[in-house]
């Protein structure tokens, strides 16, 4: 079951880089990782983080988060396009805290 | 332009149903999932100026989350990350929690005493020695209205200097000398309703899409509803206000503007689409000082003479009346073609641009930001951006106007409105009027004559003076000027000379400036103390202290009163059984009543979610200023009164064109301009502390465009080095993302204090506004 999920992923996405190709040149680098887990909300009712560039995709969110393409949690709020990186942000999960938080739910 | 009776009813009608009933909401209703808290307490965003309500959850004395308050009619449930990364910015481990002295060029802990007798007894001497002028404050848009107005008191009326400053000089100064240049009074006569019932808006240099998320949220849902709404993004370089869904997108060369404006009035002159009544019974021309030089040098302030206490001049400018016929004769060489040589924006686009503003069918609201004030030019734009309104009439009306975006949550609130910088008094007073200072004797109970007439040091001034050796102490306060000012080295290196000088800063975390302080001052930060702020469109809000403080912090506005004791002063504060932020607030109220800035009693802002514009007069707020039937200052039958100008007309400017300070050469061939980030608040001292906003963001980048970066052998990543006159720092590239800036511009935010890109800048001004220019310098870039 989770194998085919996969598939069809891997062909949605594939298809998905076909079709933009055209217009989004060197901006798309190259498709979001499938491997990014799901990061946690901060807090409940904090918006849920991205787990993969979206720097070089603006504009795209949509592609994937619309129709659920390469397996990425479908929007509940598609008229808000246009918006989406107001609230969710792209996490370099590499990067080392500026200074560590003493923050706690 | 008059306003018919349905369109005041659809007006009313419209803001009324969204903040009563908050039918609009603009929160997805999934992000109102609750967490477990104690309690939910209103309080606004501590970052932009936009001014969003948030519910703080505090749970066990911490805050542990905040949701964007459905019933702000601001941002209606709705918040940005930054907003929603509030509960963290309290929490870096290196909060600053005790006062630290710098011994032997270390920081060493000291008892609240013992600072502040330190601070008292160092401000005391360089008074007996040098003079009052020899000691300066320098604030913030951040401060709360109680710190501002607790400030300004102490300074002006205990001290007895008026060398008292706001970062907003850097950030607001030219919005607010271009509202008094051209209707007598600060601040926007609109609000954000405008952007509910407007059909037209126009991003002048302000990428709102990042830096007022909220209200470009309003606007792209307005565009969902209504596809006749149309989104104009006139930048230096192409960003997120530029893409979809904005309707024209335009790239002008950096200064080019005041072509562009003039030839927009241009057009609308030339193709009939003045509203020639509003024109002839609302406004008058005139013509003012040319080539008025950028500040460059410290002499330029004091007719070329070496700078003293005694021989600054300070700038004046009050025009000639000229005919409306001289104005469009001033027009006549702004054809667009000749703007499109100095622009490089193409004729027709301008003649298109014009037609919006003039077409009688559409309502236009403009927005700007820090594009038009962080301009050696900045008052010329912002009276140019207003003839555009003032030409068509489309002005001080519900849909229709001219509105001025604030960087700060209470640039307006504290700085503008309680007159914390050199020149100001409270409510739109003014220390060189006689009349003025009488009043404020009165009001804060002093002699008169220790209110000194001659306006203090600017900003600029201030920091220089104190890199010469004229200012002695210096107290810096929810700032950081040693990251932020233009040509920072200068200052940075100034404020280490050593001597008599004594730098103190109060700060919630280590920071560029509070390294370079003799005497450090931990602050406790929003909601762990009392506080009001006023935003972009007069809104002022309040909240109650929630969160105690860590360690031994404690607030500014008490650090300023028990230094005020200290220095003897401390009458100034006292309220009887009436608390002090209760007393101060009072006190203040008075001065804008009858002045077209009236407030509420203190009570009423401590119950309002989402706060009140003013004036507020008898309970009501006021949504459009100058305008019959909205504004109570209007008389009946008036229709529309410009009443800051005692003719109660609006100036239109004729503003020419001239060159920046510096332009591009061989030497430094390439345009710089600073900026921010949507994850980043200014120097990042807060949000850099936030893991999720560090890891979105981790550092500052150089973007560059594509043809450049191949042309200097530079890959995306790459470390280049950006020199100028001044400095140079080094950084990665970044060909690609959220800016493209076109060839021969760099872009590079200011949030990352190992890339103090401010090193880089020029240290010219507006000579108007004193607002130096951060967008426009000559640099060059190599690889590194």
């Amino acid at each position: 079951m989770r194998q085919e999920r996969w598939k069809t992923g891997v062909v949605a996405g594939a298809a998905l880089v076909l079709a933009l190709g055209p217009f989004t040149g060197a901006a798309l680098g190259q498709a979001p990782s499938r491997t990014g887990a799901r990061l946690p909300r901060t807090y409940e009712g904090a918006p849920p983080l991205v787990p993969h560039d979206v720097e070089s995709r603006k504009g795209l969110c949509q592609e994937c988060h619309a129709t659920g393409a390469e397996g990425a949690p479908i929007t509940p709020h598609p008229d808000r396009n246009h918006a989406c990186v107001q609230c969710h942000v792209g996490q370099d999960l590499s990067v080392t805290p500026f200074v560590p938080s003493t923050w706690r739910r | 332009m008059r306003i018919d009776r349905r369109e005041f009813i659809r007006a009313t009608v419209t803001a009324g149903v969204v903040s009563a009933v908050g039918a609009d909401l603009l929160v997805p209703p999934e992000a109102q999932a609750q967490p477990v808290v104690d309690r939910w307490q209103k309080a606004p965003c501590r970052f932009c100026g936009t001014g969003c309500g948030v519910l703080v959850g505090v749970r066990r004395g911490r805050v542990v989350a905040v949701r964007g308050d459905a019933e702000s009619a601001v941002n209606r449930g709705l918040l940005c990350i930054k907003g929603y990364s509030l509960p963290k910015i309290l929490y870096g481990a290196d909060r600053l929690t005790t006062p630290l002295v710098r011994k032997g060029g270390r920081f060493v802990p000291i008892t609240w005493d013992a600072a502040l007798d330190l601070a008292a007894q160092r401000i005391k001497g360089a008074i007996r020695a040098h003079g009052p002028e020899s000691v300066a404050a320098y604030f913030s848009g951040q401060s709360t209205i109680f710190e501002g107005y607790a400030i300004n008191k102490l300074w002006k009326g205990g001290l007895g200097t008026n060398n008292l400053e706001g970062n907003p000089r850097l950030c607001m100064a030219s919005a607010v000398t271009g509202f008094y240049s051209t209707f007598g009074m600060d601040e926007p006569m609109g609000c954000y309703d405008d952007l509910d019932l407007t059909d037209t808006v126009f991003a002048w240099g302000s990428n709102v899409a990042e830096m007022h998320p909220i209200l470009y949220s309003r606007i792209v849902a307005r565009k969902h509803q209504d596809p006749r709404v149309m989104l104009v993004s006139l930048q230096t370089f192409t960003n997120r206000t530029s893409e979809e869904p904005a309707d024209l997108a335009v790239v002008f060369k950096p200064h080019s503007d005041l072509a562009l404006a003039n030839a927009m009035a241009h057009v609308l002159v030339k193709e009939g689409l003045v509203d020639r009544e509003f024109v002839a019974r609302h406004t008058v021309a005139k013509r003012g000082l040319e080539q008025i030089g950028f500040g460059l040098r410290d002499t330029d302030e004091y007719g070329g003479q070496p700078p003293s206490w005694a021989t600054f001049k300070p700038f004046s400018d009050r025009g000639t009346v000229i005919t409306f016929d001289e104005y469009v004769k001033f027009l006549e060489p702004y054809t667009p073609e000749h703007a499109e040589q100095v622009s490089g924006v193409p004729a027709d686009r301008i003649r298109t641009m014009a037609r919006l503003y003039g077409d009688p069918a559409r309502k236009v609201v403009s927005l700007w930001t820090m594009g038009f004030n962080q301009h050696t030019r900045g008052t010329w734009i912002n009276n140019l951006l207003y003839n555009l309104h003032l030409l068509t009439g489309k002005i001080a009306a519900p849909g229709n106007g001219p509105l001025s975006l604030t960087g700060q949550p209470s640039a307006c609130g504290t700085t503008r409105e309680t007159g914390a910088l050199a020149h100001l008094l409270p409510a739109g007073h003014f220390v060189a009027n006689p009349e003025h200072r009488k009043k404020a004797a009165e009001i804060w109970k002093v002699p008169v004559e220790r209110i000194s007439p001659r306006p203090g040091y600017h900003t600029m001034e201030m920091f220089r003076a104190l890199d010469r050796g004229d200012v002695k102490v210096i107290w810096i306060n929810t700032t950081n000027p040693f990251q932020t000012l233009p040509h920072a080295g200068r200052y940075r290196t100034g404020a280490r000379r050593g001597g008599d000088r004594f730098v103190i800063v109060s700060e919630v975390y280590p920071s560029e400036t509070s390294r370079l302080a003799d005497l450090v001052l931990p602050s406790a930060m929003w909601v762990e103390k009392e506080g009001m702020f006023g935003n972009t469109e007069r809104r002022t809000q309040h909240w109650a202290k929630m969160v105690e403080p860590p360690g031994r912090a404690r607030d500014d506005l008490w650090q300023i009163v028990e230094l005020a004791k200290r220095l003897g002063l401390g009458g100034l504060f006292e309220y009887g059984d009436v608390p002090l932020q209760k007393g101060l607030f009072e006190e203040y109220r008075r001065w804008g009543r009858g002045k077209g800035k009236d407030l509420a009693p203190y009570e009423v802002y401590t119950k309002v979610r989402g706060g009140l514009r003013w004036p507020v007069v008898d309970n009501q707020e006021t949504r459009w200023r100058y305008r019959e039937g909205f504004d109570p200052y209007v008389k009946k039958g008036e229709g529309v009164r410009f009443y800051g100008n005692p003719d109660g007309r609006a100036v239109i400017w004729a503003r020419p064109w001239e060159a920046p300070p510096e332009t591009p050469d061989g030497e430094y061939p390439f345009w710089l301009a600073t900026g921010r980030v949507l994850e980043h608040w200014h120097t990042g001292t807060m949000t850099r502390r936030v893991p999720e906003l560090h890891r979105a963001v981790p550092f500052a980048p150089v973007w560059l465009h594509d043809d450049d970066a191949k042309a200097l052998g530079v890959a995306d990543g790459d470390r280049v080095r950006v020199a100028s006159r001044r400095g140079e720092v080094v950084a990665r590239a970044r060909v690609g993302g959220r800016n493209t800036p076109p060839r021969g511009t760099v872009v590079v935010p200011f949030f990352d204090e190992s890339v103090l890109i401010n090193v880089v800048t020029l240290d010219g001004y507006d000579p108007i506004s004193k607002q130096p220019d951060f967008k426009k310098c000559a640099v060059r870039v190599t690889k590194a």
